[in-house]
């Protein structure tokens, strides 16, 4: 070291202190400073697009059962046929240019913690719909309302998750046609970042709407975003009533909804990746036009999910190529469109947090981040094709979340990163650790991982010779024990039990 | 499929004896040619095979060949789409003439997803498997309520009902149907087999099936011994 340091930095403890925040610094979502990688040139796209168009025009689209949206497209000069919509070449691609925003803010209960989607953005939010759990001990069991928490807490306590996500586990042991209030109420009591609605009725999303309500204000959700939820098309084609409904309840109270054909291609779509995001393509612009025709400039996002079948079992599978190619066409389709783009997920097909889920996962979470996805659902903790969320899994899913952040702040030339200051101070020969340059920079010159182990192999052996899993379990189990509620007003805290109550007293238990 | 590997000289199906046509009907199923299986079937009963024998010998006998390599991974889905398919085309000569001559089938399913799920791929694998075991398989398609359960039992008569749920949310309505089945006493004129990936064999027996079948093929391999069991214990 050269000269003397100029001040006292509360030494030890304060050392220690700065040190276990992980991240640079913690922000409400990451803002994009790198090019996307585009994997098919215009003429490609353009194709595509034709494609769709002949899909909309030629096939047509089913909306299942649902007047509503029969009148709607039919008004809107469609050609409308029992459930079956054929559409005008172009005019499903009109109404959403017309009305649909770029990019919108999705309002959370922090205004700390609201995060824009759409354009450069990217914002992350933990897995989705998981029936089991795999626990700290190690057993997959049913899902409980208190795994349900646990994995708010942890999202909450996340600094790279910049959401809090939806049904970030089913609650199997709460009656079934009652889940979605204790849901909505974990998300606000347990956490003050922005979260998903209840999709699984028309009346259960009408239940979110009013409890959001309580929490900004009728007038405030009417003008503004404080949803996002999960819409997915029956593909191949298809609408149903259930996912329309909660769609128009929310399109109505301008609340967003990604629209997303959910594609087990092979099964759900042609072999092809071509094919197949052609169809992506047709689905999501008649979901999406049809939420503008609900209600003009209501935010609503171009969703994609897609795994591939196994052509011998007919089992989903993850982290393979050929979904990564439709991702990459998907999101540049988005682009052209002018919506905001969802896809990504740190998914697997593995039923454990081994090394098929990390490469599986890694496979997924790069190309989110390189395509340009702007709200990465499942982006912590996903197993076993979506059947189950993992504890350890999510431990470890975050630390590459955390990475992704770094990788997408792109290359600073600014002076310092430039460094010719300790290119000229070192020279040739000597070393770099304790040029003025390295030591002005080093604590946030590199991502430290939080469960990898890079020591020798000896201390490793010494500590225990433990997995990334088994390092992951014990972070999990310190985050939990040291979880602290955010702030919330009493007030609110009592309107919204009191609310529940209410609601929860007006039916039976119904477990179906 | 590689063809060039494959010396495909017109194979002329009557020349050939019994032995070489029921192994050539065995290749024929598994590389589900339904025209061929329909013309094998026929030569065998034209030369006096009783429709038991060809049904045994010939199809189900293939299909546990169709059956053991797609559980191997050799055989792919649409390959075994194909196959059971090829056995159909049998199966519906054949049928007439095994009722005909009093014997039992190897049996009928109704399958359908339930109320509130509209997950259908595995339903439809576990049809598919069906088939190729040599089942009558009647799909009642998705979302199906009490009453759809037992209008479909009331006019198709199988002997196994078949539900499946992919979501925790529509899983307990299994219960629904089955304790309506008991209420109206009609339980145990059927083998309820029940299945999804959110199930397991826990469940199963919490709502009162006689089995949870953890995949397509493990259907296949389980209905017909439930069934066997069943009409033994009938006498
Ligand atoms: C004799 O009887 C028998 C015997 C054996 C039987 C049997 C019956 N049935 C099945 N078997 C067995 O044999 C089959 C073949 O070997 C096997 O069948 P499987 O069906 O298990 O396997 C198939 C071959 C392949 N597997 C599948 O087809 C299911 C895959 C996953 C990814 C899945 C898909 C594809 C879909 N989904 Co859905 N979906 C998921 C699924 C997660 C998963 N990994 O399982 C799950 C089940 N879905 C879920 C959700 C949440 C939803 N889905 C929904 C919709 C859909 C799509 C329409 C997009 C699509 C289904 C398309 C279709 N036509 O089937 C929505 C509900 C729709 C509804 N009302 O039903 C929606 C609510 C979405 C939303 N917006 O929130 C989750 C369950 C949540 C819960 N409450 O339990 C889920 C675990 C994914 C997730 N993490 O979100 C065995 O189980």
């Amino acid at each position: 070291m050269t000269g003397r340091s100029t001040r006292r930095s509360g030494g030890r403890e304060a050392r220690r202190i700065s040190r276990e925040v992980n991240i640079e610094q913690v922000r409400p979502f990451i803002e994009r400073k790198i090019p996307y990688y585009e994997l098919l040139d215009d003429a490609g796209l353009e194709l595509i697009e034709k494609n769709a168009d002949t899909v909309l025009e030629q096939i047509g689209i089913d909306f299942k059962e649902f007047p509503q949206a029969l009148a709607l497209f039919k008004a809107a000069g469609a050609d409308v046929q029992g459930d079956r919509v054929r559409f005008p070449r172009g005019m499903c691609r009109s109404i959403i240019q017309d009305s649909a925003p770029a990019e919108y803010v999705q309002h959370a209960r922090n205004p700390e913690r609201s995060v824009t989607i759409g354009g450069d953005r990217m914002v992350l939010a933990p897995a989705y719909g998981s029936p089991f759990i795999r626990d700290l001990d190690g057993e997959r069991r049913y899902a409980t309302i208190e795994d349900f928490r646990n994995l708010v807490k942890l999202a909450y306590m996340s600094p790279g998750l910049h959401h809090s996500g939806g049904t970030v586990c089913e609650p199997v042991d709460v009656p079934v046609n009652k889940r979605h209030f204790d849901m909505i109420y974990s998300h606000i009591k347990y956490s003050d970042k922005p979260f998903m609605g209840s999709v699984t009725s028309a009346e259960r999303a009408q239940d979110t709407v009013d409890m959001v309500k309580l929490v900004f204000g009728e007038e405030f959700i009417q003008s503004n975003t404080v949803l996002t939820s999960l819409i997915n098309v029956n593909s191949p084609m298809t609408f149903d009533a259930t996912m329309l409904g909660a769609a128009t309840v929310y399109a109505e109270n301008n609340q967003a909804t990604l629209i997303s054909p959910f594609i087990l291609a092979g099964a759900m779509s042609p072999v092809t990746v071509a094919g197949t995001v052609t169809q992506i393509l047709a689905e999501a612009l008649a979901g999406m036009a049809y939420i503008q025709l609900v209600r003009p400039g209501v935010p609503v996002v171009f969703g994609t999910f897609a795994a591939a079948v196994s052509m011998q079992s007919g089992a989903p599978t993850f982290g393979t190529p050929e979904p990564s190619k439709i991702m990459y066409l998907a999101a540049s389709l988005a682009r052209r469109l002018g919506v905001p783009f969802r896809s990504g997920g740190g998914l697997c097909g593995s039923k454990i947090a081994d090394a098929q889920a990390a490469y599986e996962s890694a496979n997924t979470l790069q190309t989110a981040a390189l395509c340009g996805v702007n709200f990465m659902l499942h982006a912590a903790g996903w197993l076993e094709g979506g059947l189950t969320v993992g504890y350890e899994k999510f431990i470890m899913d975050l630390d590459q979340a955390n990475m992704l952040q770094v990788l997408l702040q792109g290359v600073d030339l600014s002076e310092n990163e430039q460094a010719m200051s300790a290119l000229h101070e070192v020279g040739p020969g000597s070393h770099f650790l304790g040029a003025s340059h390295t030591q002005a920079n080093f604590e946030t010159a590199f991502y430290r991982s939080t469960v990898a182990d890079n020591n020798s192999f000896e201390q490793w052996h010494q500590e225990g010779g433990l997995d990334t899993a088994a390092r992951a379990n014990i972070i999990c189990r310190k985050m939990l024990d040291s979880y602290q509620a955010p702030a919330m007003e009493p007030a609110l805290d009592e309107a919204l039990i009191e609310f529940i109550g209410q609601r929860k007293a007006q039916f039976d238990d119904r477990d179906y | 499929m590689t063809e060039e590997n494959y010396d495909d000289e017109e194979i002329i199906l009557s020349e050939l004896d019994d032995e070489e046509l029921v192994l050539q009907m065995h290749d024929d199923l598994y590389d589900g040619m339904r025209e061929e299986i329909i013309e094998g079937t026929e030569i065998l009963l034209a030369r006096n095979w009783s429709a038991e024998r060809v049904l045994n010998e010939a199809l189900v006998a293939g299909m546990t060949i169709v059956g053991v390599d797609f559980r191997d991974g050799i055989l792919f889905v649409p390959e075994v789409l194909l196959a059971a398919n090829a056995m159909k085309g049998g199966m519906a000569i054949l049928k007439p003439l095994l009722v005909e001559s009093g014997i039992e089938p190897i049996g009928k399913m109704v399958i359908g997803t339930v109320k509130g799920d509209i997950h259908d791929i595995g339903k439809n694998l576990v049809g598919m498997m069906m088939e190729g075991a040599g089942f009558e398989v009647v799909d009642i398609g998705i979302n199906n309520s009490v009453e759809d359960y037992l209008a479909a039992l009331e006019e198709h008569k199988p002997d196994i009902l078949g539900m499946s749920a992919l979501l925790t949310t529509t899983m307990p309505y299994m219960k629904v149907v089955v304790d309506e089945l008991v209420r109206l006493n009609i339980r145990d004129d059927y083998v309820v087999l029940v299945g999804g990936a959110p199930l397991n064999e826990e469940f199963g027996h919490a709502v009162g099936a006689d089995g949870y079948c953890r995949d397509a093929a493990q259907a296949a391999q389980m209905a017909p011994l439930l069934l066997h069991n069943r009409r033994a214990s009938r006498g």
